[in-house]
């Protein structure tokens, strides 16, 4: 078995899917930007009283995280236009499907990092006569948005990872261009593995500093 | 065949001229803190020792070095006179044969969570010493029967109480048989009223002649269970002594520094 | 055009059929990757560098990239390299079981550094050491610990599995959207495809975290 490998035509197409990187990366920053915020209203409304808003808030959560990523893509893309009569850019549904479903995934983060507050601190606040605002703001927000810290930059990076998806509905990612490549060029193994060690490159930096951030926290709790 | 119960007692009546105990010239350290400059200890086959002193003191980690737990830096430890643990070419090296003859009870119980009480007890015996399974059990069940535990045999050690827990942990010790037993604030952990069933076993252990090796933080309880107390500060012993001394009437400045401001609050 | 309820219903047979391939493929997967991920785990203990290192590279390669990539690498790739074709099945089974061995293999990780450092002290002083440390008190510890994890994997594998669609696997994304496109009837049968996975998956979450609170009730010590 031997297979000459040539990355000749790989490096000339370096720019085709330099554009793509980007594509990916626009995504990504797009769909952390819903994440995180949409993502801890919905954590809040997870927490409220009223099941006017703690109901629709679990229901889009579990639909989110208990289906597939390529149905909610694939979903956003055939059926959102046809039910409501909405044709805008492909670009937006894919941000759209990408971020709310990082938005599920992430109020869970934040919720279990809200819980992780010690009923001890609460009533340290009480005894103190720390209360309303200032309490979420001084006490149970720095707290929580610590625990949740390594919880959100994972869910970050992996929907970098899941946005390759997008490539199913032919929007030019970084995954898309590489098939494009590797079919104009016949060379995928050089293609695939190139666009693979890109996707690596951009996320393993960042987990390495999710797991120094949290090994940090343990040796802070211990 | 009837286990036996309480092996250690005919050690008792045969006393040997050896020492249990002894360890000599013993340092320890943690990076640059030095726990132990030199310390010197004896103890015979009858002793009691508790020790007491300064938190940060060492007074754990003279229990662990003792179990063989912890390397040493310099000094060496003897068994019934036979040499237990020593340091041999930068390294510390301990005798597992010895080891086996010394227990452990721990202050945080440490009991098997996956396994049920019985189980607990019989683990070390049936896998490390081959004593079969049914001898083992037999042993186990008078032990946990002595111990007010019988009903408990096949609970999970998360539906316990911590005084039940410790106890077990104390069975679970006596299983092997050790020439002495070492008790590592066994109690500090407990709920306050749990404290005395604790305490309980170990003087009726201690009424069986049964050598051990004590730190508390309980006075009332140490000057009980003491056939010596052992007061140690600034990694060596400073005060080595019968109860009545080092805990009414200390004979150096230090300890007597010490017991008064233990003692401070109850007068 | 109206939305019809019943289309998905016409074709709940091949759905079923679609569904059996999605269930049977995480399945097999699951139980490889376990097997795999537990001996990972181990060799990313192991005092030989080279055998950490390796075990490193694969568990960081294979939850650093999308599965999407690494799925069209051993379709499209492999044979090229071996110069066989495996066939489609054995291609799917071979990678969604190499991501489900780098998941569980942190599984079995954080299990195994959850072990309190107080259990080895026990052991040693009980003069339980080497081989039957691990086996009777190390490793059904982890295995306890590592259960609700091991099925919110079993969850993860589930949901990925629907990318083998992508490489043209009859599995019930597959199925559900080509029924989509021939009928013309997206809508329905996206939604109802969708539904589906949740059926599945939604009960499983909760177990999880049901078994979770039991489990360490019991670790509770």
């Amino acid at each position: 078995m031997t297979y000459d490998l040539q990355f000749f035509y790989v490096w000339q197409n370096l720019d085709k899917l330099g554009r793509g990187v980007l594509v990916s990366l626009e995504l990504t920053g797009l769909a952390n930007l819903i994440g995180l915020t949409a993502g801890f209203a919905i954590a809040l409304m997870l927490r409220a009283r009223t099941p006017v808003l703690r109901v629709p808030a679990t229901a889009l959560v579990e639909l989110f995280r208990c289906t597939p990523v390529l149905i909610q893509v694939v979903w956003f893309f055939y059926c959102v236009p046809i039910l409501f009569n909405l044709f805008v850019d492909p670009m937006v549904m894919a941000v759209l499907a990408l971020g709310l479903n990082l938005a599920a995934f992430n109020a869970e983060g934040y919720r279990a990092a809200i819980q992780s507050v010690p009923r001890e601190q609460y009533d340290a606040c009480a005894a103190l006569g720390l209360g309303g605002w200032t309490r979420v703001r001084h006490v149970v927000l720095p707290h929580a948005l610590r625990a949740a810290l390594p919880v959100l930059m994972t869910n970050g990076i992996t929907i970098f990872q899941q946005s390759a998806l997008v490539a199913l509905v032919a929007i030019p990612d970084l995954m898309y261009e590489g098939k494009m490549l590797s079919t104009e060029t016949y060379r995928p193994i050089e293609t695939y593995t190139v666009v693979a060690a890109i996707y690596f490159a951009i996320s393993a930096p960042i987990s390495l500093i999710v797991q120094r951030i949290e090994a940090r926290f343990d040796r802070v709790q211990a | 065949m009837r286990p036996r119960l309480f092996p250690w007692r005919k050690a008792t009546e045969t006393m040997v001229q050896n020492k249990l105990l002894k360890i000599h010239n013993l340092h320890k350290s943690y990076g640059d803190l030095e726990i132990f400059k030199g310390l010197s200890l004896a103890m015979d086959r009858g002793d009691r020792l508790v020790i007491i002193g300064p938190s940060g003191g060492g007074k754990s980690t003279l229990l662990r070095i003792v179990m063989g737990l912890e390397d040493i830096v310099g000094g060496d430890v003897y068994l019934d006179g036979k040499p237990y643990i020593l340091r041999d070419g930068g390294k510390t090296k301990i005798d597992h044969k010895l080891q086996a003859r010394v227990g452990m009870v721990f202050q945080h119980y440490t009991l098997f969570p996956h396994l049920d009480i019985l189980r607990n007890l019989t683990l070390a015996p049936v896998k490390t010493r081959g004593t079969p399974r049914a001898e083992a059990e037999a042993k186990a069940m008078a032990l946990l029967d002595r111990f007010g535990l019988a009903a408990k045999a096949r609970s999970y050690p998360s539906q316990l109480s911590g005084g039940q827990k410790q106890r077990v942990a104390i069975a679970r010790a006596l299983m092997l048989d050790p020439d002495l037993l070492l008790f590592d604030e066994v109690t500090s952990a407990l709920d306050p009223e749990l404290v005395a069933e604790v305490e309980a076993v170990m003087m009726e252990l201690a009424d069986q002649g049964m050598p051990m090796m004590i730190v508390t933080h309980d006075m009332h309880f140490a000057r009980n269970i003491a056939s010596r107390v052992v007061f140690a500060a600034g990694g060596v012993v400073v005060e080595d002594g019968p109860p009545e001394q080092v805990l009414d009437n200390p004979q150096v400045a230090r300890t007597r520094e010490f017991v008064e401001r233990v003692f401070a609050r109850k007068k | 055009m109206h939305f019809d309820p019943t289309i998905p219903f016409k074709y709940w047979d091949a759905l079923l059929i679609g569904l059996g391939t999605s269930l049977r493929l995480t399945l097999i997967c699951l139980a490889i990757g376990i097997a795999l991920g537990f001996v990972t785990s181990q060799a990313r203990q192991s005092r030989l560098l080279p055998v950490r290192a390796v075990a490193t590279f694969y568990v960081e390669l294979f939850r650093g990239t999308p599965v999407l990539i690494q799925l069209f690498w051993i379709f499209y790739c492999l044979p090229m390299l071996i110069g066989a074709e495996p066939g489609n099945f054995i291609s799917a089974v071979l990678s969604l079981s190499l991501y489900a061995g780098a998941i569980t293999s942190e599984t079995f990780r954080a299990a195994l550094k959850s072990i309190p450092r107080e259990q080895y002290d026990t052991c040693r002083a009980l003069g339980i050491t080497g081989l039957r440390l691990a086996i009777w008190v190390v490793l059904p510890q982890a295995l306890l610990r590592a259960i609700p994890t091991l099925l919110s994997n079993a969850v993860a594998l589930f949901k990925e599995s629907a990318l083998i669609s992508a490489v043209g696997m009859a599995d019930l994304m597959f199925i559900g959207s080509s029924i989509a496109n021939r009928t013309g009837r997206p809508v329905e049968m996206l939604t109802a495809v969708a539904i589906i996975y949740f059926t599945v998956a939604f009960p499983l979450t909760r177990i999880v975290g049901r078994i979770e609170a039991r489990i360490l009730r019991r670790l509770a010590v």
